[in-house]
């Protein structure tokens, strides 16, 4: 019988994985908003993510994806 | 009465920050027996912490040392001037080299302090950088710093208490520990989408108070015009950029911003 909460933790793994890839800054900007000053980095008048922290975000995202590949298999399989 | 559609839209969005806090420390006092009052001292002293470390570490992170006042004597005394018809108390005046054409404002109404980059007082004209500090200290007389600390402690409230019903209510296998962690950072998102959609509003009450007190909006934007004009092409890492298929500006990602569009800010500041 399929685990529900393993094919959850698939899904919204899949899910992450793809906003972290696709938009590290969003996720950069959930974790540091309120914790460092709002338009701290880049230019005056922006809220540019810096480029470090953005590759950072987009490698836990592929880490997220694998992981969601894996539970989605166990899941179903 | 001044703002009066800022204030409409915090009530709004204050109420759904409330709903979700609300909903949180019911399930912490359920499942953990813990009386209100815990909740609520902890929840204080949480969000306490994170406003103390918060602008210890911006100050610390930039190398932000004093703005001397015998080097910089018409920077503070502007200020002292914009305090004085904004009503606030003169922030601390701090300068850093962040390596570009930047301010922000830390810290609360009484307690704020100003930082800005060698970099920016050398690019912009004195009316210009005065727009700036115009802007930074509207955002300390309008609690902003105050409410991104709240909204995001809210936020991380939420998202911790989310973490611990998947953890508790799981088997504790390794899928439980990852279901925890995405369902943590996913509804700390979802919680963060109502603060980010204030913060870019407050951003242009910021920009209209510094016009109005400035009598004019045409230096700040002549400010935001230069910078965004001279940073097109050096911050973009390209490799990065291509990756990012809702990347700045679009999508997602604008979501998430706390600033609204330069371009849209420049626009109404010379509406």
């Amino acid at each position: 019988m399929t685990d529900v909460r393993t094919l959850l933790a698939a899904v919204l793994g899949l899910l992450l994985g793809l906003v972290c890839l696709l938009a590290p800054e969003a996720v950069v900007r959930t974790q540091t908003a309120g914790r460092r000053p709002t338009g701290r980095d880049g230019d005056y008048g922006t809220d540019a993510v810096p480029d470090r922290w953005r590759r950072l975000v987009q490698v836990i995202g592929v880490g997220c994806l694998l992981l969601g590949t894996y539970f989605g298999y166990a899941a179903l399989a | 009465m001044r703002n009066v559609g800022l204030k409409a839209r915090m009530a709004v969005v204050g109420s759904i920050l409330f709903a979700f806090y609300a909903v949180a420390a019911v399930v912490v006092m359920g499942v953990f027996d813990w009386p209100l009052a815990l909740v609520v001292l902890g929840s204080v002293a949480f969000v306490g912490v994170q406003y103390k470390v918060g602008k210890w570490m911006a100050l610390r992170s930039v190398g932000a040392e004093d703005l001397p006042e015998d080097r910089y004597p018409e920077i503070h005394r502007r200020v002292e001037s914009l305090s004085r018809d904004m009503g606030i108390d003169k922030p601390r005046l701090m300068i850093a080299s962040m390596g570009v054409p930047n301010a922000f404002a830390v810290g609360r109404k009484g307690a704020g302090t100003v930082v800005v980059s060698e970099e920016l007082l050398r690019r912009l004209a004195p009316d210009e950088v005065e727009g700036v500090l115009a802007h930074e200290l509207a955002h300390i007389r309008n609690r902003d710093v105050v409410m991104m600390v709240l909204g995001q402690g809210v936020a991380s409230i939420v998202a911790i208490v989310a973490q611990w019903v998947v953890l508790l209510t799981g088997d504790n296998d390794i899928a439980d520990f990852f279901l925890a962690i995405v369902v943590g950072q996913l509804t700390q998102m979802l919680v963060m989408l109502f603060v980010f959609a204030i913060s870019r509003y407050r951003e242009y009450v910021a920009d209209g108070d510094a016009a109005r007190e400035m009598g004019s909006g045409e230096p700040l934007a002549r400010a935001l015009e230069k910078i965004s004009r001279s940073a097109e092409g050096h911050e973009v890492d390209d490799q990065v950029n291509a990756l990012c298929i809702f990347g700045d500006g679009t999508g997602l990602a604008r979501l998430f911003a706390t600033h609204p569009p330069v371009e849209k800010r420049i626009e109404r500041l010379r509406r």
